[in-house]
């Protein structure tokens, strides 16, 4: 099996050569030959995708079949690992996790070169730069970390374990979907690149591209929140972001990606931005490699990154050249870019892009910044400082309450333009609301005025009202033309409008599901937490819940050992639950990890902890949060990827217009090109 | 031995399918003027059409349609003229009949 | 005097990550935000990438110790200041959760507010420049071109609802 892996993967990297090379050859020679050679690049391109397979094959057979003469399947899996694990060990090492990219992409590869009737010139570019990227990532699995190297010496009898952090079900999707949206964004950013180079008439690429910058800022988006739900369910600490490096490197291309969907729309629609557009999916590629070197390099120090490596050389190096080709390909073909409108009115929709855009990448400069400070600490000053969640939280929060209110404003504006009385017609009733909210906080007991925090708080509530009043008055308005023009029912007439515009009402959606995450953010200004000794029948008060320690117990199981506590818990004094707070210790890799108690409702999460024991006197620790509002997250999360679903249906074929007439002949215009 | 033999037929099959390409190829054709037009017009078509179902559901005032109306009506007037104008000489190249492209007229 | 206090307290009890066992040392109210706040200025030094008052490793060779030399600190009577200079005497300038508003380190603090301000600058002159350049291409178009009639009809046509 080893054997047959590495040849896979040394294949596939030929395979890439040839597709790069011949493709790009193609590319110069527009004769028959030149047409041959091409399609010989495109079916090694599509050959890519069979020989990586075949190595993850190879690899994920020899997990299961506990080979621990591949050092990689030593160090990333144990013969007790249960099954999903095993898995997913694929990409749960350094060389594993390569392979993985390798895989997403020559599949990505895949499904374009096999679509490539769509537009053969255009595609034909954009497979020749993916087989670029693809060449980078099979070189790394190749030369630098192969997960194919045997181990030396004598053969373990059983591997070293997967940390027991990954151990749990949510890591077994999160990193493919974190690599799927990284990977993703080759597509688009291949398309842009190709289209430049070309000197593509028109913004059809974008369209072609549309559902692949969709797709893949979904699973971005699926990515991060299934990370930040684990670090909630797994590590213990009773929040979900830390504002880690890691966590950083897959916001980064998140924001900017998010930026480039919004103002791609009005390239798209009005031939405008072109320039912008190409360096912001620029950025967001190279932000991707950007965030996988971070992860891998050791530059910045973070818990879950990777071993520290020589591997950051080689992402240097591809940055560095991406960037030159990025900018080479600008220089030469920059008149291509000139723009066919300009903004007319400083309040249309189209300035409120260009605001939502420059907060994106304000928001992103910000986290880079941040996260690239200590870096520069130490060369500039001779030490490091630690840039935490203080730095993040007080200097990214006041760009987030203003991207709120773009949302919240934006969609109200039309395209071109929006005078004074259509402002005020559309945006007095999100704003009552939203006042409204306010004062019904206020009454509450809610005192934004005694800190910053609950400010914040308020704010982030009341404009995440706004957004969604936005949101369900996009989708009244509507559904009242549609109502009025088929006699269907509102809420019918909501579906078919959504249905016809897929894209937009989708989008909305999203927003909505934004609105939602952000109310749930906002109530971690009122989190509260305790941590106490509880021994047999010893009582705990947070909030209006008593928790009261009824036994503990141990067990032990193949993969490890555990010990939990048993907690009844009340509610204003009635009975309510049971939790039960664990703490395991995994044999092979021996270490620790803590498997949190969570009572979740709508309103708040009671969040227990089994900290250990407390080693002068035997009795465990228990430590508990009272985190309000969390679950609004994870509705907005899932509504965000509803959205993002809606946006991929095609739209409903437009009721014909009767036939419409080529009225020519008679007018005699100029033919430019 | 095995393995072996498995990778001589991967990369067997891998080659024969790279390079066994029909003779007869469906030639790529640059873009033309006339494809570009097409869509653009398909994309000005589109915000007009926005546009009248966002003033049908009462979104801005009649001034403020009207004048984006007209901006956009021009924009479309501007392409359809090229297109016809292209279409025209498309038609007298090919000395053919007109090719129907969009319907019959009716108007 | 006592308002503030209550109110300093009344924080502490919304945002506070107090911890329990601690408290038995701690004296006022007044401590005990000085602690919460001090606390969150602070990373745990061992590696955890945590706040030292979330750092939640039990037997976690720094976090406990460091929050007794929190707590004898104020106890102490020392203000902030002091207090966060000692620790980073001894645990380096890495104990800190945020760069400090001095010398080198303002750069981090000023630098995004720096590029938002200049960015808005950017985007308000584009957009300006813009809009005067439309003005003046709407100005120059003149009269439509009754030619082009029949096309206006036919895009109006064909884009009813």
């Amino acid at each position: 099996m080893p054997q047959l892996g590495s040849f896979a993967v040394l294949f596939a990297l030929a395979l890439s050569v040839y597709a790069l090379f011949a493709g790009a050859l193609a590319l110069l020679r527009p004769d028959a030959a030149g047409e041959r050679l091409g399609e010989t690049a495109r079916r090694a391109g599509v050959a890519i995708f069979f020989a990586v397979a075949l190595a993850a094959l190879c690899l994920v057979t020899a997990a299961f079949q506990n080979d621990f003469s591949l050092a990689y399947i030593y160090h990333h899996s144990n013969r007790d690992l249960p099954a999903p694990y095993k898995f997913a060990a694929l990409w749960s090492g350094q060389e594993g996790s390569l392979l993985f990219w390798s895989l997403l992409l020559a599949a990505y590869g895949l499904v374009l070169r096999l679509r490539h009737n769509v537009d053969r010139r255009l595609f034909a570019y954009a497979s020749v730069i993916i087989a670029a990227v693809q060449v980078f990532f099979l070189l790394l699995v190749n030369f630098a970390a192969n997960p194919f190297a045997m181990m030396q010496g004598t053969l373990p009898a059983d591997g070293a374990g997967l940390n027991p952090l990954l151990q749990y079900p949510e890591m077994v999707i999160h990193p493919p979907m974190l690599y799927l949206g990284y990977v993703g964004f080759t597509v688009p950013f291949a398309f842009a690149l190709g289209a430049l180079m070309m000197r593509y008439p028109g913004e059809k690429w974008i369209h072609v591209t549309r559902r692949w910058t969709m797709v893949t800022w979904g699973f971005l988006t699926c990515g991060i929140f299934l990370g930040a739900h684990w670090a909630y369910s797994v590590l213990g600490w009773g929040g979900y972001w830390a504002w880690d490096p890691v966590e950083n490197a897959s916001l980064m291309p998140w924001l900017t990606g998010t930026a480039f969907l919004h103002s791609v729309m009005m390239q798209e629609k009005r031939g405008m931005l072109k320039i912008w557009n190409m360096w912001l999916i620029f950025a967001t590629f190279l932000l991707c490699i950007f965030g996988t070197f971070l992860t891998r390099s050791g530059l910045v120090s973070s818990v879950h990154a990777f071993a520290q490596s020589s591997i950051g050389n080689w992402f240097v190096a591809m940055l560095a050249l991406t960037f030159a080709v990025c900018v080479a390909a600008f220089v030469k073909n920059r008149s291509h870019l000139q723009s066919e409108n300009r903004l007319e009115s400083l309040i249309s929709r189209e300035s409120s892009f260009l605001f939502n855009n420059l907060l994106f990448v304000v928001a992103c400069f910000t986290v880079l910044w941040g996260t690239l400070f200590p870096v520069l600490s130490e060369w500039v000053q001779g030490h490091k400082v630690t840039v935490g969640p203080p730095f993040f939280n007080r200097v990214n929060i006041p760009v987030a309450l203003l991207l709120l209110l773009l949302t919240a404003v934006g969609p109200l504006l039309a395209w071109r333009k929006t005078s004074f009385e259509s402002l005020k017609r559309n945006f007095s009733i999100p704003a009552l609301a939203a006042i409204a909210v306010a004062i019904l906080l206020i009454a509450f007991g809610m005192r934004p005025w005694a800190e910053q925090s609950a400010f914040y708080s308020l704010m982030t509530i009341c404009l995440s009202v706004m957004v969604t009043v936005t949101v369900f008055s996009e989708f009244v308005r509507g559904g009242r033309v549609i109502a009025g023009k088929t006699g269907k029912g509102l809420l019918a007439a909501m579906g078919r409008l959504a249905h016809n515009n897929t894209r937009r009402y989708g989008g909305y959606v999203v927003h909505f599901g934004v609105a939602l995450v952000m109310i749930g953010l906002a109530g971690s200004a009122f989190n509260q937490d305790k941590e106490k000794e509880m021994g047999y029948g010893g009582k705990m008060e947070i909030g209006a819940y008593t928790l009261t320690c009824r036994s503990y117990t141990q067990d032990d199981k193949p993969n490890y050992r555990s010990e939990w506590a048993i907690l009844d818990v009340t509610k204003n004094g009635k009975p309510l639950t049971t939790l039960y707070p664990e703490r395991r210790f995994y044999k092979a890799s021996q270490q620790m990890s803590t498997m949190p108690a969570l009572r979740s409702t709508i309103q708040e999460d009671l969040y227990v902890v089994y900290e250990g024991v407390n080693e002068d006197n035997g009795r465990p620790i228990i430590r508990v949060h009272l985190n309000p509002l969390v679950m609004w997250i994870w509705i907005g999360w899932l509504t965000m990827v509803g959205g993002t679903a809606l946006c991929m249906v095609p739209n409903a074929a437009r009721v014909p217009l009767g036939a419409p007439a080529p009225a020519r002949a008679t007018v005699a215009a100029e033919a430019g090109d | 031995m095995i393995i072996f033999a498995a990778c001589a037929m991967f990369t067997l099959a891998a080659l024969v399918y790279i390079f066994w390409v029909p003779v007869q190829l469906e030639a790529s054709e640059e873009k033309t003027r006339l494809a570009y037009l097409r869509e653009r017009k398909d994309v000005v078509y589109e915000n007009l059409r926005d546009l009248n179902f966002e003033y049908k559901a009462g979104k801005f005032p009649e001034t403020d349609y009207q004048e984006m109306k007209t901006a956009l009506e021009t924009e479309a007037a501007g392409i359809l003229a090229e297109i016809a104008d292209l279409e025209e000489q498309e038609d007298t190249f090919h000395s053919a009949p007109a090719p129907r492209r969009r319907g019959s007229a009716n108007s | 005097m006592a308002n503030s206090r209550k109110l300093v307290f009344r924080r502490a009890a919304q945002i506070g990550l107090l911890c329990v066992a601690i408290f038995a040392f701690l004296g006022a109210g007044d401590e005990n935000a000085r602690f919460n706040d001090l606390g969150h200025r602070m990373m745990c030094v061992c590696g955890c990438n945590q706040i030292l008052l979330e750092c939640n490793h039990v037997g976690c060779n720094y976090s406990d110790h460091m929050r007794e030399e929190l707590i004898a600190a104020i106890n102490h009577g020392d203000n902030d200041d002091l207090v966060l200079q000692a620790f980073i005497q001894k645990y380096g300038t890495t104990v800190l959760a945020a760069p400090t508003s001095k010398g080198f380190n303002r750069v981090a603090w000023t630098m995004p507010y720096a590029v938002l301000v200049l960015g808005l600058g950017v985007v308000t002159m584009i957009v300006r420049a813009w809009g005067r350049k439309a003005v003046a291409l709407r100005e120059a178009a003149g009269p439509t071109d009754p030619a082009m009639e029949p096309f206006r009809d036919q895009a109006q046509r064909e884009t009813e609802l």
